[in-house]
């Protein structure tokens, strides 16, 4: 009765008619969008600048996650777990201070999210005052800046995510000053979850921006690691350099996490030795007994804030974020409640507001000529994939493998969007 | 809101009417001589989910969100364009990654093609190559919207309701002992939950807790997680099971029967409208003035005071009830992989038990009939291995033991329904489509 055509379908390529279906329906990437350039790339994949073709002609950031490959062809073998969170998660969320996703072009096996564009982020903000204006952010910018930082986390935490890599390179500042936070490529929801959270990553936080509750190797963390990563960033940015620049140790062979020896001196230099009485769980972390054996500090934070945070009450904001018991550490909604913030100079929704124009970031620079094809081509330029320090790696599993996200982070390479 | 049902992707753009699942299965409802045929499907395609979904050691919510990526990804397209096995597995793959418990694609192509090789199934073809399956995840992500993060009426019964016990220390074991765990000090700050602060939550015994969870995972048979909000099909499931449930009956009857309605015929289900409870809920009132004063939240009054529609609670009861009517027709072949239910129940999140795969997924299918009143937690277990139970005490009018809807009978139109679909796509001008009339004859022959 059937055909060899039918037979050939049935039991061969049985989707083959839905495909065509799809593939027929499906609007290309290029068909609503000018790809304008190139801006950064990861081991995630690539971003892009481009404009939309439609009446509004708007600008969006365009991230291509690199397909896996077999040789130079490249076949389907499973959206990493890192793709599937930021999807998942970015399609649920609507707030002012989280980059918000466009939408989501799935054609010829690559993935591609379009986001708003924001011009700046922290780190570029942080090299503009260290190499060209060489002067410290001013207190209202500062201010600003980590106000709606903190406002945008208070949103991802009352939804119950967490954001895992919040980092300078990672929160952006559009070019009208509203702050946004992005990369949700290595968040997750807490809600209920099947399994500990320790079962899915084993390495979160890039390292400098890492609390010290995963230094020490627990096996259960929460939202305070978000609020730990806040006052890097806050820190980072009165100081112009990270306030915390350890030394990543690998992980072996087996793929173990290594006790993280020359962070935790990092931070005990500047915060001191914790004891029971400031973080009564200290005793029972796996590498307590590692960490016993480390030269002890003294708490000199007060001092640290002395020449950079200028204020009493910046220096309680930072000492309160930095807590080392995590059920102590200040929450990002106590933390927009803070008297810090309620001082003069006020936080402004345009964080440019008081930033002299002269004094304002450059635009993002976006190159043409190192600018790999945003469409597939066999045999990319290898230099643009190798060094980027995110964590949100993929393999088959989905999983983050961070083999390749444990490097100390590579700041020539660390921009995104 | 990831959490926030109402600013849901699930709330926003998947919940339909009937027209648009109706308008989903018209190509389908071509090549079936009785619309049945489509329902027996999904309770086909969903035990089929299950199956894999068991063999994988995915978690009950893991198994169900591969069922409702299923269904999604049917409101676009029909049975008899597709393939719906590769469908299943792929939403086997999403799942096990959406729900943060990530499987290699290479054990879902290995358990796919042993399970679906089985007899009942009969699929010799299912690709080894694993980038076959890899694309078709591709292509129901698409499908999917990208819309990842479902919501389940699991949750709202977590919320709504706790084991009677003072050792709340193992309330709802694995499934609530894992959120603690993973969440500490999270909780402090989080205000109220899904559905308030955990006070006045319903305090049930652990069989009608199991009762409850287990209606749950039977409402995934049907379409019914497409055309209403999760929270509605949990209180659903509550409300069945204060009527199902014998223990529970038992106790909820007597307030029942003491108040305004001496002539309340409690032996069935379709006079429980929420109506006549309304009144007895006043009654109630009095009743407890009489009661020891740390009595529990009385059910009725529990599910009177709820802030929904409870014409609409009853709705879906209904939808449920008629769901196990059909399914009483159907009979899953007893095979190697027949769900064990005693080892679910043991399982199950109520039982404190912190096991693997597989938890929670019993069905309380075939306990319906209120006439049963032997019905309890172990003869429902018993009695749920996938055999139609008590068939010659009750059987269902017009249906003999040998015209039950097998899965080997659905195999075959599955195929014949994909073979006739692509004989009228390779013949446009033959003055197809035809409805395929004779299935009962071919399927018997198949079978």
């Amino acid at each position: 009765m059937l055909g060899d055509w039918s037979t050939d379908i049935l039991q061969h390529d049985p989707m083959r008619i839905y495909r065509a279906k799809r593939d027929a329906a499906r609007r290309t990437v290029t068909s609503k969008y000018n790809i304008i350039g190139f801006i950064s790339s990861g081991t995630y994949g690539r971003v892009y600048k481009a404009q939309s073709l439609d009446d509004e002609g708007k600008i969006h950031a365009i991230k291509k996650f690199k397909p896996d490959k077999e040789g130079d062809v490249v076949t389907y073998t499973g959206i990493s777990q890192s793709a599937i969170r930021e999807i998942a998660l970015n399609r649920e969320i609507d707030h002012e201070n989280i980059v918000a996703l466009k939408e989501v072009i799935l054609e010829d096996k690559s993935i591609y999210m379009v986001f708003e564009y924001a011009e700046h982020d922290f780190l570029q903000v942080i090299h503009h005052h260290s190499q060209t204006l060489r002067s410290p952010i001013s207190t209202a910018f500062l201010k600003s800046l980590i106000y709606q930082l903190f406002n945008g986390l208070v949103y991802l935490h009352s939804c119950h995510i967490l954001h895992r890599d919040l980092k300078p390179a990672n929160i952006l500042i559009t070019s009208s000053g509203v702050v946004k936070i992005g990369d949700l490529g290595l968040a997750r929801l807490i809600y209920e979850p099947l399994q500990p959270l320790f079962a899915g990553d084993k390495v979160v936080v890039t390292i400098w921006y890492r609390a010290p509750e995963l230094l020490m190797g627990a096996k259960h963390y929460n939202k305070a690691i978000d609020c730990w990563a806040v006052g890097c960033v806050m820190a980072e940015l009165a100081s112009l350099r990270p306030i915390f620049k350890g030394e990543e140790a690998k992980l072996d062979s087996k793929k173990n996490v290594p006790f993280q020896r020359d962070q935790l001196l990092k931070i005990f230099e500047v915060l001191g030795t914790p004891d029971e009485k400031d973080w009564p769980g200290v005793v029972d972390m796996p590498e307590y007994q590692n960490m016993k054996r480390l030269d002890p500090f003294s708490n000199r934070l007060s001092d640290w804030c002395q020449s950079r945070i200028r204020t009493p009450s910046g220096y309680e904001l930072l000492r309160e974020l930095f807590a080392y018991d995590p059920d102590n550490r200040l929450t990002a909604k106590d933390a927009l409640q803070h008297k810090w913030f309620y001082e003069d100079p006020k936080p402004t929704w345009n964080a440019f507001q008081s930033v002299p124009a002269h004094q304002i970031p450059p635009h993002r620079r976006i190159t043409q000529d190192e600018a790999p094809s945003m469409m597939p081509q066999p045999a990319q330029n290898t230099s643009h994939q190798a060094s980027f320090a995110s964590l949100s790696g993929g393999g088959p599993y989905g999983q983050a493998t961070g083999g390749n996200g444990t490097h100390a982070p590579s700041r020539k390479k660390a921009r995104m969007h | 809101m990831a959490t926030d049902f109402w600013a849901s992707s699930h709330y926003k753009r998947w919940l339909v009417d009937r027209a648009t699942l109706k308008q989903a299965r018209a190509d389908d409802l071509q090549y079936v001589d009785d619309p049945d045929y489509l329902d027996f499907l999904a309770i086909y395609f969903a035990n089929v989910i299950s199956k894999l979904g068991k063999k994988l050691q995915l978690r009950q919510r893991a198994i169900a969100t591969a069922t409702v990526f299923f269904r999604r990804f049917y409101l676009k397209n029909s049975y008899c364009e597709t393939d719906p096995f590769i469908v299943i597995s792929a939403c086997c793959y999403v799942a096990a990654k959406a729900e943060e418990s990530p499987i290699h694609i290479k054990n879902i192509v290995a358990e796919s093609r042993s399970l679906f090789s089985q007899e009942n199934y009969g699929i010799k073809h299912f690709p080894s190559d694993h980038t076959k399956l890899a694309e078709m995840e591709f292509y129901l992500v698409d499908d999917l919207e990208c819309d990842l993060t479902v919501f389940h009426p699991y949750r709202t019964l977590l919320s709504l309701c706790r084991k009677e016990a003072a050792d709340t220390a193992s309330l709802f074991g694995s499934e609530e002992g894992e959120a603690d765990e993973a969440g500490v000090g999270i909780s402090g700050d989080d205000g109220p939950r899904y559905w308030g602060t955990g006070e006045g939550q319903l305090e049930l015994s652990e069989g009608a807790l199991q009762t409850v969870w287990f209606i749950i995972n039977d409402t995934y048979r049907s379409d019914l997680c497409l055309l209403h909000p999760p929270h509605i099909i949990a209180i659903a499931a509550l409300y069945l099971t204060f009527i199902l449930h014998q223990p529970t009956r038992d106790t909820i009857l007597p307030q029942i029967a003491a108040q305004n309605h001496p002539n309340h015929q409690p032996e069935t289900p379709q006079e429980s409208t929420p109506q006549p409870r309304r009144s007895s809920r006043q009654a109630n009132h009095h009743h407890t003035a009489v009661e020891p004063p740390k009595k529990p939240q009385d059910p009725i009054t529990f599910l009177a005071e709820l802030n929904v529609s409870l014409p609409l609670v009853a709705t879906v009861a209904q939808e449920i009830i008629s769901l196990y009517t059909l399914w009483d027709r159907y009979k899953e072949d007893a095979g190697p992989d027949a769900p064990r239910s005693s080892k679910d129940a043991a399982n199950s999140p109520f039982s404190g038990s912190t096991g693997g795969g597989g938890a929670g997924s019993g069905s309380v299918r075939g306990s319906v009939s209120p006439a049963k009143r032997s019905v309890t937690g172990s003869s429902r277990s018993a009695s749920n291995a996938g055999t139609p139970m008590d068939v010659g005490e009750e059987p269902v009018e017009g249906w003999n033991e040998e015209e039950y809807v097998t899965p080997v009978m659905l195999s075959a139109l599955l195929l014949r329904m994909r073979e006739s679909r692509l004989a009228d796509m390779s013949h446009p001008a033959s003055g197809r489509p035809v409805a395929v009339n004779k299935m009962l004859e071919r399927t018997q022959a198949a079978g």
